[in-house]
């Protein structure tokens, strides 16, 4: 075992291949974050960053990262003002993650907002349909009913939303996230599940632009979670939050997180690979279409293909409930309020997939 | 309790619809089932009146059910279509037989004229004459690229509009994982269109493009139609089989997902700057190619040259092959002819082991027990060493079964089986189906040789995986 950059005896090895040794580890990670950050040239002088922190190990190590990356003096120094920002989702630990995040920011120096979650997603669904009976529901009695498959999508939505209001609070221009290629890839193929493979580009690749003024980057992309695990190891850092482990819920994602790991313990190279394929895909819809989703603020897909899983999947309800008649269906009955019920606001203000969403949460709300 | 029918017929519900969940009698199942094909026929313009049209026909469940609902939709509507069923014989002593049988079953059910296209028509060697000039380790290959343009030539030799293949939704998007697995962003547009084909080519169209496997083997049983079922001993190369058991959890979850995963690949585009492989078409032959010279017509000219290992490995290689073939002619033939298979031996997957000997780390225990249907079209890989049944048989009808129980709401009518029995029967299917479900595969392989990091199987394996032809 000897370290693949300076010879010197390694301690570790990574995708069961290259070794290295402590020290060259620790400024490949360092230098693998700062290129990612230099080669896509988004950052101007002094710029107001917002880190958003989940509390787990990547996002303990994202500032660290950011701390040895401002703190160096030559030409290599990171010339950024961080801010950061942690949103309580859960009621269980939550003190004890606070406190510990708090701590790590003091240490660091670093100003810290942390707001909770619950204050946001009321707003979240009073936006998308003005029915009064919505706005008395916050968001757990809406999200309870609904499939974990949902209910995870939705969070994340309401997240970035909340990631991008607190930014322009605090007037920063970009945010920083620490998803990983390990969760990068797993949010990709979530993207494809859930009918969001048109907007992998914003989700998935380096830079979220959607919103007109700030940017959300994800300078991690490049590194591993493999990687982070060793990086605080190394460091002796303790994280907020344990790492996420193989899921037990059923949902789309968990399914796939555990299949991720799967790949990633055997097969890392496919993870950059589908990481990878992330700059390669945009939506056919792009540029064309100025209309954007009220709720992930992505490009609205137009209504002009001639036929796609949206048709089919109306048409197969109306089907089922033979409105169209014996033996002939009516190729206009392709009727709005079909539309409505399926697939409500889509190619109006919502896009695919918060339209399925929508319609979910609607139901249940029905249901009560 | 009975449960009526949603459609509001006022008759008890006999099946809850995989793809909806909503409770329907037969006859609106049926009903719903042809007519969602016929609005996927109309809305996605896939034919024009008075068109010929191929179905691709392997004897196997979906093309059995695009051919019937094709003819009936035909009839009902007045398509004006006139439609012939293409089949094509590797020429693999007692393989296609039965499979053979029930596509010309089909011919006489459905009234349609039937092409059998022999790959000795085609290609002017039978898949055992290939075999017996190569031997059995490579013929994998030659199956696989000869299949892959055989639809084409006997499109083109019977002179039709179109080719109409029976791929379903599970399958589009059980390719479009995979393609998102090997980073294929090239397959990967193609993959969700509903007709493929460049200019030169025969269209190929997908009618069943949104309708459900699970609704193809109910509607073929209700139906009672005859077809085929195929059990391949060579697993999906390794990526198909990820994502085929990706796939399976995910519906087991979310049934909606299949029908988003093809939303998502229709809605994606490859962004401009990335430059694709552009296709082209083969110089010697015509069809599609992206290469100068074709596979089909690289392995051809080295059958017909003596030196049957050509093209076996990548292409550059191939044409370096040639270059070195025609070179050393003149000194000392037999001495090239052995060189070039040595080089071949140690250069391409085949021979290190790696194609068709895919496994899935979890299961490499198993024996084979790929789901029967997904290699019953022409263009799934199997190179010809499938064992066969059919599907009247009582134990490939497992999983149908399986179905039933789960999506059949009345089950008097199941055969005359008393209930007691067909839940035991069927309790014995979902372990199956269990196994069936995790469907790792192998025969052969130590299981360490699977996608290593790289795409070094991905290179490989295209070949074989590049039989998903339309994809
Ligand atoms: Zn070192
Ligand atoms: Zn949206
Ligand atoms: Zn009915």
């Amino acid at each position: 075992m000897i370290c693949r950059k300076c010879n010197s005896p390694g301690t570790l090895i990574i995708r069961k291949e290259y070794c290295y040794c402590d020290e060259c580890f620790i400024f490949m990670i360092n230098h693998k974050f700062r290129a990612c950050l230099g080669k896509n040239k988004t950052l101007s002088a002094n710029e107001k960053i917002l880190i958003c922190l989940s509390g787990d190990a990547c996002s303990t190590v994202l500032l660290d990262l950011v701390y040895n990356a401002i703190s160096l003096n030559n030409h290599k120094k990171l010339r950024v003002v961080p801010y950061v920002l942690y949103i309580i989702e859960t009621v269980a630990d939550n003190e004890k993650i606070s406190n510990s995040i708090i701590e790590q920011c003091k240490s660091y120096g670093f100003p810290l907002t942390i707001t909770n979650i619950n204050e946001y997603n009321k707003n979240f669904f009073s936006n998308k349909e003005e029915t009064e009976s919505q706005n008395s529901y916050n968001s757990k009695s809406i999200l309870s009913n609904v499939t974990s498959s949902i209910h995870r999508d939705v969070m994340m939505k309401i997240k970035q939303n909340i990631f991008l209001k607190i930014s322009k609070e605090l007037d920063c221009n970009t945010v920083f996230t620490a998803e990983t290629t390990t969760s990068l890839a797993t949010k990709l193929l979530s993207n494809i599940v859930i009918g969001r493979g048109s907007q992998i580009e914003n989700d998935i690749g380096f830079a979220d632009k959607r919103d007109r003024d700030t940017r959300i980057l994800r300078p991690l992309r490049d590194i591993t979670n493999e990687e982070i695990e060793h990086y605080i190891q190394i460091k002796e850092i303790k994280p907020a939050k344990a790492m996420h482990n193989k899921l037990n819920e059923t949902s789309l994602q968990s399914v796939i997180k555990n299949f991720v790991m799967d790949l990633q313990e055997n097969y890392p190279a496919t993870i950059s690979t589908i990481c990878k394929t992330a700059d390669k895909i945009g939506s056919i819809t792009n540029n064309i279409n100025k209309k954007k989703c009220v709720v992930c603020q992505s490009n609205l897909d137009n209504n002009d293909l001639n036929l796609t899983a949206v048709d089919a999947t109306v048409f197969s309800r109306k089907v089922s409930l033979r409105q169209s008649g014996e033996s002939k269906y009516n190729e206009d009955s392709q009727n709005i309020e079909e539309n409505n019920l399926m697939f409500p606001f889509i190619y109006q203000s919502l896009c695919y997939c918060c339209s399925r969403n929508m319609s979910e949460l609607g139901n249940n709300k029905i249901k009560q | 309790m009975p449960v009526l029918c949603k459609a509001g017929c006022g008759k008890n519900a006999m099946l809850k619809r995989p793809k909806t969940g909503d409770a329907l009698c037969k006859e609106c199942f049926f009903w719903a089932f042809e007519t969602e094909i016929h609005f996927t026929i109309t809305k996605g313009e896939l034919f024009k009146k008075g068109d010929s049209v191929a179905v691709a026909a392997s004897g196997g469940k979906d093309s059995t059910v695009l051919a019937h609902v094709l003819k009936t939709l035909n009839q009902r509507y007045d398509y004006g279509l006139n439609l012939m069923l293409l089949s094509i014989d590797e020429g693999i002593t007692g393989y296609r037989d039965d499979s053979l049988e029930t596509v010309k079953q089909n011919r006489d059910d459905y009234e349609m004229p039937l092409k059998i296209l022999s790959y000795k028509e085609l290609y002017g060697w039978t898949m055992d004459e290939i075999v017996a000039q190569i031997g059995r380790k490579n013929n994998c290959t030659f199956c696989g690229v000869f299949r892959r343009q055989a639809l084409d030539r006997g499109a083109a030799m019977l002179n039709v509009k179109c080719i109409a293949t029976g791929h379903n939704a599970d399958d589009i998007a059980e390719t479009v994982l995979m393609n998102i697995l090997r980073g294929d962003i090239a397959r990967l547009k193609r993959c969700t269109a509903i007709c493929t084909g460049s200019e030169g080519t025969i269209p190929r169209v997908k009618p069943l493009k949104y309708t459900y496997e699970k609704e193809i083997v109910m509607y073929a049983h209700y139906k009672k139609l005859v077809y085929f079922s195929t059990e391949c001993v060579f697993a999906p190369n390794a990526y198909r089989g990820h994502a085929r058991a990706l796939l399976k959890d995910m519906e087991k979850i979310r049934p909606t997902c299949i029908m988003d995963i093809i939303y998502s690949g229709e809605t994606m585009a490859v962004k401009e700057e990335i430059s694709l492989p552009s296709q082209r078409l083969c110089i010697r032959c015509n069809f599609v190619s992206s290469q100068e010279v074709c596979k089909a017509c690289v392995l051809l000219e080295g059958l017909n040259k003596g030196l049957p290992k050509l093209g076996i490995g990548k292409s550059s290689k191939a044409k370096k092959m040639l270059e070195e073939y025609n070179a050393k002619q003149k000194s000392s033939l037999e001495e090239a002819i052995k060189d070039i298979n040595d080089e071949c031996k140690k250069n391409n997957c085949v021979s290190k082991g790696k194609v068709c000997r895919s496994s899935y780390k979890s299961n490499q225990s198993h024996t084979a027990q790929v789901n029967e249907e997904s290699h019953s079209k022409m263009d799934t890989c199997c190179n010809g060493q499938c064992s066969e049944k059919l599907n009247t048989e009582n134990e490939t009808n497992l999983k149908v079964q399986v179905l039933l129980k789960e999506y059949g709401l009345s089950e008097s009518e199941l055969n005359g089986q008393t209930s007691d029995k067909l839940t035991e029967s069927c309790d014995k299917a979902q372990t199956l189906e269990m196994d069936d479900d995790d469907f790792e595969i192998d025969t052969h392989s130590t299981g360490k040789e699977l996608i290593e990091d790289d795409d070094s199987c991905g290179g490989a394996c295209g070949n074989i995986d590049s039989l998903h032809i339309g994809f």
